[in-house]
C-alpha cells in the first residue's frame, strides 16, 4: 500500500471520528468510548508496527502500556512531577524496558519471543502488587487512585470537560499515527519488511537485524507507553486488574479485525471492535462467546481484515473499470 | 469515498444505538457485575438477591406506581476503564435511578460513581474504597458501602476464633491469603491480632490466585502443626484444593477459611467431608434457621427459587435494593438523589434484623441488625454458630470439634 | 539423629515428591504440545481448554458410565471423542490457513479465539462454578511420617503410563512412524508417499487426545473451572520452550525440572514466587541457548 493511501484512509477515519461530537458530544459515555478507543487505536498499531511488519511475535503490548501507565503515575503521584512531564518521562522508560525485553528476543524464534514478552506481562502483575511494587509506589493491589489529570497552561484536560479532552486525545492518536505511518514509509520500514521476509538475505545486503528490532522494540514501547501513560492521566486511577486476560484479547481482536501488517487497518479495527463489542453487551454472558467466534471466523474468512477486504475490492473495482 | 461513507454511518449508528430511549414508565436501576471473567461467580450470587429484591417490588406494584426495570452492564474483569464506562453508561446514559453492585472496583467504583449523585450500593468490603470516600465525603454521599471493610471482617473472625467453645492445644497460628486487597488486608489484621493475643504466627503466606497444588505449604504445616490455621481466598477451587489434601494427613489444627467459606461449591463439592471447616460471611442473615419469622420466610422463599442455601452476597444487595426502595417512597421521587442518599443516611432501613444504619463513612458496619455471620459446616452444610458484633453464640447452635482433631 | 533432622529429611522427601508429581503431569501435558508443534510447525492456544474439554466430558459422563468401571470407562470414553474433536477442528480450521502467507501467525490468532470462544462457552454452558469429580482413588500410604496419597501415585504412574504409552505407538505404529518421518523430514516424508496432511490432522488429533486424558486425570485433583485453561496453557507453553519445541525428551526433562523447581522455591521462598523463578530460569536457558534445552536450531 502506498504512503498516500495509507495517510488518505488515516485522514477519513480521524476525520470522521473528529466531526463526531458535533453529534454525540453531550452523551458522555460515547465520548467516554471515542476517547478510550483512540488510545487502544495507537496500542493496537503499534502491535501492528511490531507483529505485521517487523514480524516479531511480541506479547508485551499489555504489559509496555501497563508501564507506562504506572510510570507515570508513580512520578506524579509520589514526585509531584507534572503530567505532560511525567507521560514523556513514562515514554522513555517504557522505550529502555522495551529494548531491555528486546535483547534477549533478538535471537529467538517465533513462539519464543511469545513467550518471553508474555513472560513479562505475567510477572507484572505478582511484581506490582508484591513488595517492590509497593516500595516503588504501584499501591500494592488496591492501586494508585489519584492521578492528576493532564493540565496544559492552566487548563485541566479530565472527564470533566469532555470535549477538549477528546481533541487533545485525537491529536495525540494522530500524532502516534504519523509517527508510525513515516517510519514505516521509511528506509526504517523498508528495512523491517526486508528482515521479515527473508532475515538472512537482508543482513547480506547490510541490513543490521540487531539494530532494527531493537529499534522496533524502542519506538513500539515508546508510544506505548506514552499513551499507557496518558490513559492514566485521563482516567485517573490504575489497577493491576489492567493485566486481567480481557484487555489483551480485545487488542488482539483489534488486530486481527483490522488486518495484521495492514496498517492502518489497527486504527479501523480498534473502532470496529469497540463498537461491536459494545453493540454484544446485551448479551451479557454470551458476548465473550461471540468475540471469540468471531475471531476465529475473521481470520478463516478474512485474513487481512476489513483492511484487506477493503483493498482487495477497491484493486477488483480498478481492474474492471 | 462511498466506501468511507458507508462506514462512517455504520460507526455512528454503532455509536449510537447504545442511546436509545427507555420507556417512561419504568424506572431503570442499574446492576453492573461481573458477568464475563474469572469474577462471574460472586456476580450471579450478587444478582440473585436484586433480581428478588425487584420481582418482590414489581410483584407489589412496582415503586411510586412504577414498574423497576433491570439494566445490567459486565464489569468484565473491573479494569479501570470498564469501571469509569460503567458509571458513564448507567448513570450518564441510562439514566438509572440507583445502582446496585456487589464486588465493583475496590476505590475505583468510588470514583467513578462519585461523579454523579446516583445512590451507588458496593460490596468492596475494602479500606482502600473508604480512604477514598474520605478525600471528599460531600462528593461520595451516593456511595454506599453494603458490607464493613476487611480489616474490621478480620477482627470479627479473630474474636470468634478466639471465643469457641475450644481449648487450643498450641498457640501457634498458619495464615494463607492471595495477594489482591482483600486478602492481604484481612492477612495482615490477623496476623496483628494473633500476636497481640500472644500466639506465634509460624507462617505466612501470600498466595496468586489459582494455587491449587498445596504440597509444599502443607509439609511445613504438618510440621508446625499450628492449632489454627486460617486461608483467605475469595475463591472457591483454592479452598476446596487446599482442604481435600490437607485431610488427607490432617494436623490438628481448627481450619478457618473466612470468607472463601460462602461459595457454594465449598460444601457442594465437599460435602459431609467439610464438616468442621469453620468461615465468615459479612452482612448476613444466620441461615438456615432464621433468627426470627421475618428471616425464615425470606430464606425459605430464596431456597425455593434458587435451590440452595443463601450464598454471600444475596441477603446483603436484596437489603440493599430494599433500604433504597423504602428511601425512594419516603422521599416520593427516585430521581432525587441528594434527598435519596440524605434519607438512607440519616434513617438506614428496618430490615429482617432490625434497624440498619449506615456510619459517618457510608459504610454497613458489621452491627446486630446486619451482623458478621460466623458459620461452621455441619451435615454437608453451613450452620450459623456465631453472630458478631457483639460476639455471641447462634441461638440453640453448637460448635463441633472437627472430627481430625482427636 | 535428632528428631528436627529427621523432620528436615522427611520434609525434603516430602517437597521431592511433590516435585515428582508435579513433573509427571507437566510431562503429560507438555508432550502433547511440542509434538505439534514439531511435526506441524502450528502453536494451538487453545491447548489449555482442550484441557478442560477433557474434564468436562467427564465430567458428564459420570452419571452415565460412572457405575461401570469408572474411571477405565471414562478413558475409553473421553479419549475417542477428543481424538476425533482434534482430527476434525485440524481439519475445518487449521489445514485451510496452512496454505497462507504468515500461517503461523494465523493459526497462533486462530486459536487464541478459539481459547476465548471456548472458555466462555465452558461459563455460559456449565456455569461458572467449579466442577468437581471423585477422586481416583481414596487413601493413603503411610510410611513412618511419610504419606503418599493413592490419589498422587495414581497420578504419577497414569501420566508416565500416558507418556510411554505415546512414546511406543510414535515409534511402533505405521501413523506414529508416519509422524516422525514427518516431523524430522517432511520433503523426504512427500517423496516416499507419506500423505503429510493426513498426519498433520493426525498429529493434533493425538495431542488433543493426550491433553484430553491429562485434563481428566487432572481434574479429579484440582476440579475443572471453565476459565483455568489459559493457566494450564501458559505453564505447557513454558515447559515446552524450556525444553525446547518440537523436541518431546526435551519436554520431559523440563517438566521434571519445572516441577521440582516449583515445589522448592514454593517450600523455601514461598508461592509467589514461583511465577517469577520460572521466568528467571527461562530467560536464563534461553539466552544460553535460544532453541532451548534440547530444540534443534
Amino acid at each position: 500500500m502506498s504512503w498516500q493511501r495509507m495517510a488518505a484512509i488515516m485522514g477519513v477515519v480521524y476525520g470522521i471520528v473528529a466531526i463526531l461530537p458535533l453529534f454525540v458530544g453531550d452523551i458522555r459515555f460515547i465520548m467516554q468510548i471515542l476517547i478510550i478507543c483512540l488510545i487502544w487505536a495507537v496500542v493496537a498499531s503499534c502491535w501492528d508496527v511490531i507483529m505485521g511488519f517487523a514480524g516479531i511475535f511480541s506479547f508485551g503490548q499489555v504489559a509496555f502500556f501497563v508501564i507506562g501507565a504506572y510510570t507515570s503515575g508513580i512520578f506524579a503521584v509520589s514526585w509531584q512531577v507534572p503530567a505532560v512531564l511525567a507521560i514523556l518521562m513514562a515514554g522513555l522508560f517504557t522505550a529502555g524496558m522495551g529494548v531491555l525485553v528486546g535483547l534477549p528476543c533478538l535471537k529467538l524464534a517465533g513462539p519464543y519471543v511469545a513467550l518471553v514478552t508474555f513472560g513479562v506481562h505475567m510477572t507484572l502483575m505478582p511484581l506490582l502488587r508484591g513488595d517492590i511494587g509497593i516500595a516503588l509506589g504501584s499501591g500494592g493491589s488496591v492501586g494508585i487512585l489519584t492521578i492528576p489529570p493532564i493540565t496544559l497552561f492552566g487548563y485541566a484536560f479530565s472527564s470533566a470537560n469532555i470535549i477538549p479532552t477528546f481533541y487533545l486525545t485525537l491529536a495525540l492518536a494522530v500524532t502516534c499515527s504519523v509517527v508510525i505511518l513515516v517510519v514505516i514509509n521509511s528506509y526504517w520500514g523498508t528495512a523491517f519488511l526486508a528482515l521479515k521476509d527473508s532475515e538472512e538475505f537482508a543482513v547480506s545486503l547490510g541490513i543490521s537485524a540487531f539494530k532494527y528490532k531493537l529499534m522496533v522494540f524502542a519506538l513500539t514501547s515508546f508510544l506505548t507507553g506514552v499513551v499507557g501513560a496518558y490513559y492514566g492521566h485521563y482516567i485517573g486511577m490504575l489497577s493491576t486488574r489492567m493485566l486481567e486476560l480481557d484487555l489483551f484479547v480485545t487488542l488482539m481482536v483489534m488486530l486481527v479485525v483490522g488486518g495484521i501488517g495492514k496498517f492502518p487497518g489497527a486504527i479501523l479495527g480498534a473502532f470496529i471492535t469497540v463498537t461491536v463489542n459494545e453493540l454484544l453487551a446485551p448479551l451479557g454472558s454470551y458476548r465473550a462467546v461471540t468475540m471469540g467466534a468471531l475471531v476465529v471466523i475473521l481470520v478463516l474468512l478474512l485474513p487481512n481484515g476489513v483492511m484487506g477486504f477493503w483493498l482487495r475490492r477497491s484493486k477488483a473495482g480498478a481492474t474492471s473499470t | 469515498m462511498k466506501r468511507d461513507q458507508w462506514l462512517a454511518v455504520i460507526v455512528t449508528i454503532g455509536l449510537m444505538f447504545g442511546s436509545a430511549g427507555m420507556a417512561a414508565d419504568t424506572i431503570p436501576v442499574g446492576v453492573p457485575l461481573a458477568m464475563t471473567g474469572a469474577y462471574t461467580g460472586s456476580g450471579d450470587d450478587y444478582f440473585k438477591g436484586i433480581k428478588m429484591a425487584i420481582d418482590e417490588l414489581n410483584a407489589a406494584g412496582g415503586l411510586l406506581g412504577k414498574q423497576l426495570e433491570i439494566i445490567r452492564y459486565d464489569s468484565k474483569e473491573f479494569a479501570p476503564e470498564v469501571v469509569m464506562q460503567g458509571a458513564d453508561y448507567l448513570c450518564g446514559q441510562k439514566k438509572v435511578a440507583s445502582v446496585h453492585a456487589g464486588w465493583a472496583g475496590w476505590g475505583q467504583d468510588v470514583r467513578a460513581y462519585g461523579k454523579y449523585e446516583v445512590p451507588f450500593f458496593a460490596d468492596d468490603g475494602s479500606q482502600a474504597a473508604v480512604d477514598v470516600y474520605k478525600e471528599n465525603p460531600e462528593q461520595y454521599s451516593n456511595i454506599f458501602q453494603l458490607t464493613d471493610v476487611g480489616i474490621e471482617q478480620a477482627k470479627s473472625m479473630f474474636r470468634v476464633l478466639m471465643a469457641l467453645p475450644y481449648e487450643y492445644p498450641n498457640k501457634k497460628a498458619v495464615i494463607i491469603n492471595t495477594d489482591d486487597s482483600w486478602g492481604v488486608e484481612v492477612g495482615d489484621t490477623l496476623e496483628a491480632s494473633f500476636k497481640e493475643k500472644g500466639w506465634q504466627v509460624a507462617k505466612r503466606e501470600t498466595v496468586p490466585y489459582g494455587t491449587n497444588e498445596w504440597g509444599a505449604i502443607l509439609t511445613r504445616i504438618r510440621r508446625i502443626k499450628p492449632a489454627l490455621i486460617h486461608i483467605e481466598i475469595p475463591s472457591a477451587q483454592e479452598n476446596i484444593t487446599f482442604f481435600r489434601q490437607f485431610i488427607k494427613k490432617p494436623t490438628p489444627s481448627i481450619i478457618s477459611l473466612g470468607w472463601g467459606i460462602t461459595p457454594r461449591e465449598v460444601v457442594e463439592n465437599l460435602g459431609t467431608a467439610a464438616d468442621g471447616i469453620v468461615g465468615e460471611m459479612p452482612t448476613g442473615l444466620p441461615g438456615p434457621k432464621a433468627p426470627n419469622a421475618a428471616g425464615q420466610a425470606w430464606i425459605d422463599k430464596f431456597v425455593g427459587l434458587y435451590k440452595h442455601q443463601i450464598p454471600a452476597g444475596s441477603w446483603a444487595t436484596y437489603t440493599g435494593v430494599m433500604a433504597w426502595a423504602n428511601a425512594v417512597k419516603n422521599v416520593g421521587d427516585a430521581y432525587n438523589f441528594k434527598a435519596v442518599n440524605k434519607y438512607l443516611k440519616e434513617n438506614g432501613y428496618e430490615g429482617h434484623q432490625g434497624l440498619i444504619k449506615w456510619d459517618a463513612d457510608n459504610v454497613l458496619r458489621a452491627q446486630a441488625a446486619a451482623p458478621v455471620v460466623h458459620y461452621q459446616v455441619q451435615g454437608g452444610e453451613l450452620m450459623a454458630i456465631y453472630t458478631d458484633p457483639p460476639t455471641k453464640a447462634y441461638q440453640d447452635s453448637t460448635f463441633i470439634v472437627p472430627r481430625w482433631i482427636k | 539423629m535428632s528428631e528436627d533432622t529427621l523432620f528436615l529429611i522427611y520434609e525434603l522427601i516430602d517437597v521431592i515428591i511433590s516435585g515428582l508429581t508435579n513433573g509427571s503431569v507437566y510431562a503429560l501435558m507438555a508432550v502433547g504440545l511440542t509434538l505439534v508443534y514439531g511435526v506441524t510447525k502450528a502453536f494451538n492456544f487453545a491447548y489449555g481448554s482442550f484441557f478442560n474439554l477433557g474434564g468436562y466430558l467427564a465430567w458428564l459422563m459420570i452419571p452415565v458410565v460412572g457405575a461401570v468401571g469408572g474411571y477405565v470407562s471414562i478413558f475409553i470414553a473421553v479419549i475417542p471423542i477428543m481424538f476425533i474433536v482434534g482430527y476434525g477442528l485440524e481439519k475445518s480450521l487449521v489445514a485451510p490457513l496452512r496454505k497462507r502467507p504468515e500461517w503461523e501467525m494465523k493459526v497462533m490468532m486462530m486459536t487464541l479465539g478459539l481459547a476465548l470462544f471456548m472458555d466462555n462457552l465452558y461459563a455460559v454452558v456449565f456455569g461458572g462454578r467449579v466442577k468437581s469429580l471423585p477422586p481416583i482413588l481414596e487413601g493413603t500410604l503411610d510410611v513412618g511420617d511419610l504419606v503418599f496419597s493413592y490419589q498422587d501415585i495414581m497420578i504419577f504412574f497414569l501420566s508416565i503410563g500416558g507418556i510411554l504409552l505415546f512414546g511406543w505407538i510414535l515409534n511402533n505404529t505405521r501413523i506414529g512412524m508416519a509422524v516422525q518421518a514427518v516431523a524430522q523430514n517432511p520433503e523426504g516424508a512427500k517423496i516416499v508417499g507419506i500423505p503429510e496432511k493426513r498426519i498433520f490432522a493426525a498429529t493434533f488429533a493425538i495431542s488433543t487426545a493426550m491433553v484430553g486424558f491429562g485434563g481428566i486425570l487432572l481434574s479429579q485433583k484440582y476440579f475443572i473451572s471453565p476459565m483455568s485453561g489459559g493457566a494450564i496453557m501458559v505453564k505447557s507453553w513454558v515447559i515446552t520452550a524450556f525444553g525446547g519445541m518440537g523436541s518431546i525428551r526435551g519436554g520431559l526433562y523440563a517438566a521434571f525440572i519445572i516441577g521440582m523447581l516449583e515445589a522448592f522455591v514454593g517450600y523455601t521462598l514461598g508461592m509467589s514466587y514461583s511465577m517469577i523463578a520460572l521466568f528467571i530460569l527461562l530467560l536464563t536457558t534461553l539466552a544460553l541457548r535460544p532453541q532451548g534445552l534440547m530444540g534443534r536450531a
